[in-house]
């Protein structure tokens, strides 16, 4: 695999198996810079990742070399871009992001899709599963990653990041502004960060420069088209 | 007292984030969420303090009368000893 480009950021991608291989194809990057950071994964590294974090036996070595590289990337981000991976299912509209996080199963994507229903070509996904922010002059920027969750949704592409939304099941669609300190208990675990001490002050730093500059809201749903025209027009501000 | 060692704090957005490093993080993986004063609290028992200090700071910082600050550190501190986040209590 030649140089790729994930976050703005040039990488050496080797991977051993083709699974992860095509999955970097929309990434591939053939501009002039050299890349940062060179990784690569062969039957060693892919053996020591199950080790290491504890993966079933029965895991494919292709699905472990993607978590590898998810792994590898995440950390790279988190201890040099001032940013990380992240939860969520994140769609662009109007030239800014509007990102959906919960708990798994709680149903970003099924939101996000209808957004879709509702705004057809209006919308873009950016990505359906792990994106990555990053603050660049002070701002929130999400970038699309190979990571796209089972429904393969997203692409290569970037946007600041206007709103997020916490989805909560519920019987009555409802949606409220939050407080930072509201939103930070559910947000935290999403997001990807690690234990030592310089790259958790690096993500504290970044989830600063995230939750300053975006508006955070909860909406309370079921799955209907009602539930995406409420979260649209509070999150925008624009009228259907 | 003090706070025992492996813990960040860090003014997250306007408000305060405690968490857990290195070794530490395997025994608490989560978040503390504090507010201004029990920031003040904690930034002042990470050094080490007494409970006499501590009410000090807070008559020093805030507009607070004795009482309310010397409650307010008994409270934060039962917190914090509760949740085994200091080291050298003194009984009493």
């Amino acid at each position: 695999m030649p140089k790729c480009k994930i976050a703005d950021v040039v990488f050496d991608l080797e991977p051993e198996y083709a699974y992860f291989n095509e999955r970097l194809t929309e990434f591939l990057y053939v501009g002039e810079e050299t890349p940062e950071y060179s990784v690569f994964s062969d039957d060693v590294s892919i053996e020591k990742e199950r080790k290491k974090y504890s993966l079933p036996e029965n895991l494919p070595a292709p699905l472990i070399e993607d978590l590898f590289f998810e792994r590898k990337v995440s950390d790279y981000i988190l201890e040099k871009k001032n940013g990380t991976l992240f939860h969520g299912s994140a769609i662009e509209y109007g030239g800014g992001a509007y990102v959906f996080t919960a708990r798994s199963g709680t149903g970003k994507s099924t939101h996000a899709g209808l957004w879709r229903e509702l705004l057809g070509d209006r919308v873009k996904m950016i990505n359906d599963d792990k994106p990555i922010v990053r603050i660049i002059d002070g701002k929130p920027v999400i970038y699309g990653t190979p990571w796209k969750g089972k429904h393969g949704l997203g692409g290569n592409i970037k946007a600041p990041v206007k709103a997020i939304c916490r989805l909560v099941q519920a019987k009555e669609n409802s949606i409220r502004e939050v407080s930072v300190k509201e939103f930070l208990p559910t947000f935290f675990v999403q997001c990807y960060h690690v234990e030592d001490r310089k790259r958790k002050e690096n993500f504290l730093e970044f989830l600063d420069g995230l939750l300053s500059g975006v508006k955070l809201f909860e909406l309370k749903c079921d799955i209907s088209k009602a539930a995406a025209e409420l979260s649209f027009t509070a999150m925008t501000g624009d009228k259907l | 007292m003090k706070i025992k060692s492996g813990y960040l704090i860090r003014e997250v957005a306007g408000t305060y984030l405690v968490v857990a490093v290195g070794k530490r993080a395997k025994e608490f993986g989560g978040m503390i969420n504090l507010n201004e004063t029990a920031a003040t609290l904690w930034k002042e028992l990470e050094k080490g303090a007494t409970e006499e200090e501590l009410t000090a700071r807070l008559l020093e910082e805030y507009e607070v009368d004795e009482k309310t600050a010397k409650d307010n550190v008994k409270d934060f501190i039962k917190k914090l000893s509760d949740a085994n986040l200091l080291t050298g209590v003194e009984n009493k």
